[in-house]
């Protein structure tokens, strides 16, 4: 092949994936009612170089920092969805936070140790597990236009537990690095101190931006816009530090709503912005992947998948009454909480500089995560379908 | 079905219903809450009535029948106690206000009833369109005759309590220069505005309402959206034009003026009202729509023209006796006090525009007057 082809190639790639992948999303949907987000991902799986496909390996280059701006608006939007006063006023949405992603913890740590997997991928696996993908939630929630107390707690609780991954996580790659090379500064930096200071970032944004809003006026017209540059410049930062633009960016989007400069209904998803960038995210999430992998684990990934969803689904049941709402809306709720994916892909990504490759030591991982691609939006959707939240679904 | 037969109510009995808006308190906008809401409500007794409204962003609530200001009052508030520790519960905020400021109308959702699904079939975009807020105030009649009497000897003070309840000025995002835009959207309706001038609920029963029935256009009272309605199971009449105020104790003062209104024209001291009466009754009721307290009245005999201001307060100065025999002149203290300076809720909630530059904050402000009371 002429090099001046191959560089054509190169250089198209990734809009020519994503041209591909949104057809693929309009055509999922009409044929089989698929969310979008899930033909999204199966089409950067299927056309990912792994698989025999024209993309590259999107880990390395400047695609990674796209994803975690892409993520980082929705995490931004999560947080400022969040109203910390509801856990006051109803301490057992904190209860059945707590219990949910503890048990998802310690159900997928056993399932690990039985699959004999190694003590720290095993930890790692258990923190990811922890995790609802925001990415999904956000968007499925936004789509369907659902409202109610499974679509409200699906996202605090998801919003929690993505909070508590990062922190458990964190702490495993810091016991990992003790173990390893035995630094003590190097697993408190990686610890304590990226987790510290990503929040603090965060916090600091959200409570300089509405102050800056507030001096220049005209907060209706501008509040989509500074408030998504700000969420781009948190993330070049944290990413370029080497920090969790994760933590940073939620913390961002909790700070801010709680300063109050509402956020209009019309900025949902940072509009069109917001479009191209999932788009974009959820096709480099499954395009990370190699089928080898999904194959190798692929047992042990429906039964981490099985517990998990068991831990979840009789964590939000069992505290469903007591915290106000019907069994059948607390069921629900742990269905919605299904999806997994891009969380878990960009946690990982972040490890790289350190020179782990997590999920080819992780076995199982490859698979978890393209399963719950397919199944975790199509979980949320039916969840909030079923609960009378959404009606608005029906027409896609 | 024929109109069932009035029943006899103590005069100047009342009871109080309030439309009230359930709202996200993060975006502020509308949130379709109210199965979820009443499904925590049943699980405990509730010091009042609550039910579904036609969207599913909206609950209703009513008290029980009521003569004195202060036990009405405390009523409201008890309902509102429990509404607010439900609504916590649920991270479901709540308040007054004729109208959701930016809400779209095409966003709402009806709630799973047979009626409210036939309703929403018939008026189409009207339904929806109908997420308004209005309280309505209940007064107890002896007799049918007693009802149309008084409901047609009202018609003079009708853009009183538009003008005083008004706290619609924002809907679908935008100022509509209205103090009660909610009103509007009630217009809409083909069977709504005035009720026909008979004065025998015989010959309202047999003439008008037999008749239209047998046209099909009308099934039972539920169809009509008049601005006073009899309500003939209740022994009633139902004024519905106010918009539900911000707080519940404007709501109780409204309820009062009222009594204390019925009160006097029982009495029979004016002229009895009369089908030229409602040559100006609309344009009167659009004065007070638009312009809220600034408005002004037509007289229908003389044609001069009064500042609307004006007129309540010599209303006030009226009904003081009925007030002081019915122990109520707290409640035309809080309604003079609303003439005299502090303007009407649209008012509040345009200065709060005013000063926070958001229609979110409007609503943050209405959520905050409706836990709090007072402003």
């Amino acid at each position: 092949m002429p090099d001046i082809l191959r560089n054509v190639i190169v250089e198209t790639a990734w809009p020519a994936a994503l041209l591909i992948a949104w057809l693929a999303g309009e055509l999922g949907q009409r044929w089989f009612r698929l969310p979008r987000i899930s033909s999204y991902g199966l089409a950067g799986f299927v056309l990912a170089a792994a698989q025999g496909g024209f993309l590259p390996d999107p880990a390395d280059g400047s695609m990674a920092l796209l994803a975690d701006v892409a993520f980082g608006l929705i995490l931004f939007e999560l947080g400022y969805r969040i109203n910390l006063g509801w856990l006051r006023a109803n301490p057992w949405i904190g209860v059945t936070s707590v219990v949910e992603a503890a048990g998802s913890f310690a159900a997928v740590f056993v399932v690990a140790q039985w699959f004999e997997m190694p003590m720290v991928p095993a930890l790692m696996l258990a923190a990811i597990a922890m995790s609802t993908s925001p990415a999904v939630v956000v968007r499925v929630l936004n789509e369907t236009r659902s409202s109610g107390q499974v679509t409200e707690r699906t996202l605090h609780l998801s919003a929690f537990n993505c909070a508590l991954a990062v922190v458990v996580f964190k702490f495993v790659l810091g016991y990992w690095m003790l173990a390893g090379t035995g630094t003590v500064l190097g697993a408190v930096w990686n610890s304590l101190v990226v987790l510290v200071v990503s929040a603090a970032l965060g916090v600091s944004f959200g409570a300089a931006i509405p102050a800056l809003l507030r001096i220049v006026g005209g907060a209706e017209r501008n509040v989509t816009l500074v408030f998504a540059v700000a969420a781009l410049l948190l993330v070049a930062v944290t990413h370029a530090l080497k920090f969790s633009p994760l933590l940073a960016t939620l913390a961002f989007g909790l700070m801010a709503r709680h300063r109050r400069v509402a956020l209009s209904q019309a900025q949902r998803n940072f509009g069109v912005l917001g479009d191209i960038l999932t788009l974009m995210l959820f096709v480099f999430v499954t395009a990370t992947l190699d089928w080898r992998q999904v194959m190798a684990g692929f047992q042990m990934a429906l039964v981490v998948i099985a517990v998990r969803m068991a831990a979840k689904l009789a964590a939000t049941t069992l505290f469903a009454y007591v915290s106000g709402v019907s069994w059948h809306k607390g069921f629900l709720t742990g269905l919605a909480l299904t999806p997994l994916s891009v969380f878990a892909i960009l946690l990982l990504e972040q490890t790289r500089h350190l020179g782990l490759t997590l999920i080819d030591e992780v076995a199982a991982l490859a698979g978890i995560v393209l399963i719950l691609e397919v199944v975790g939006p199509l979980a949320t959707r039916w969840a909030v379908v079923w609960a009378g939240e959404a009606p608005a679904a029906r027409e896609g | 079905m024929a109109l069932e037969a009035f029943k006899t109510s103590a005069p100047l009995t009342m009871g109080v219903e309030l439309e009230l808006q359930l709202v996200n308190p993060t975006d502020f906008d509308l949130s379709a809450s109210s199965p979820d809401l009443l499904h925590l409500l049943e699980r405990k007794s509730f010091p009042g009535d609550v039910k579904p409204e036609i969207a599913e962003s909206m609950i209703e609530v009513a008290t029980g029948i009521h003569t004195r200001h202060d036990e009405l009052l405390a009523q409201l508030r008890e309902i509102r106690a429990a509404l607010l520790e439900v609504g916590d519960r649920l991270n479901v905020a709540m308040c007054g206000g004729g109208t959701h400021p930016f809400q779209r109308w095409f966003h709402q959702r009806i709630f799973a009833k047979p009626r409210y699904r036939q309703v929403s079939a018939l008026y189409g975009y009207l339904a929806k369109q109908f997420t308004v807020f209005g309280q309505h105030v209940h007064i107890g009649c002896p007799s049918g005759d007693e009802a149309l009497f008084l409901l047609h000897a009202l018609n003079r003070y009708v853009p009183h309590f538009i003008a005083l309840s008004g706290s619609s000025p924002y809907s679908q995002g935008v100022d509509t220069l209205f103090d009660s835009a909610r009103l509007n959207s009630v217009f809409a309706f083909p069977l709504s505005g005035r009720a026909p001038f008979v004065l025998e609920w015989s010959a309202f029963e047999h003439g008008y309402f037999a008749k239209l029935e047998k046209t099909g256009v009308v099934t039972s009272m539920k169809d009509f959206y008049w601005d006073i309605r009899p309500k003939p199971e209740f022994g009633t009449i139902e004024l519905r034009v106010c918009d539900t105020p911000l707080t519940v104790e404007r709501a109780a003062a409204l309820a009062c003026y009222l009594q204390a209104l019925c009160r006097m024209l029982l009495a029979r001291k004016e002229d009895p009202p009369a089908e030229d009466d409602y040559l100006v009754y609309n344009y009167n009721r659009f004065q007070a729509c638009r312009f809220g307290l600034d408005g002004s009245l037509i007289h229908p005999g003389t044609g001069e023209t009064i500042s609307l201001r004006e007129d309540i307060l010599a209303t006030l100065r009226r009904i003081e006796p009925d007030a002081i025999m019915l122990d109520s002149q707290a409640a035309l203290d809080e309604i003079r006090a609303v003439v005299h300076g502090a303007g009407n809720d649209a008012s509040f909630l345009r200065r709060c525009h005013a000063r926070e530059g958001s229609l979110e904050s409007v609503v943050e402000s209405a959520i905050g007057c409706f836990r709090k009371g007072g402003e």
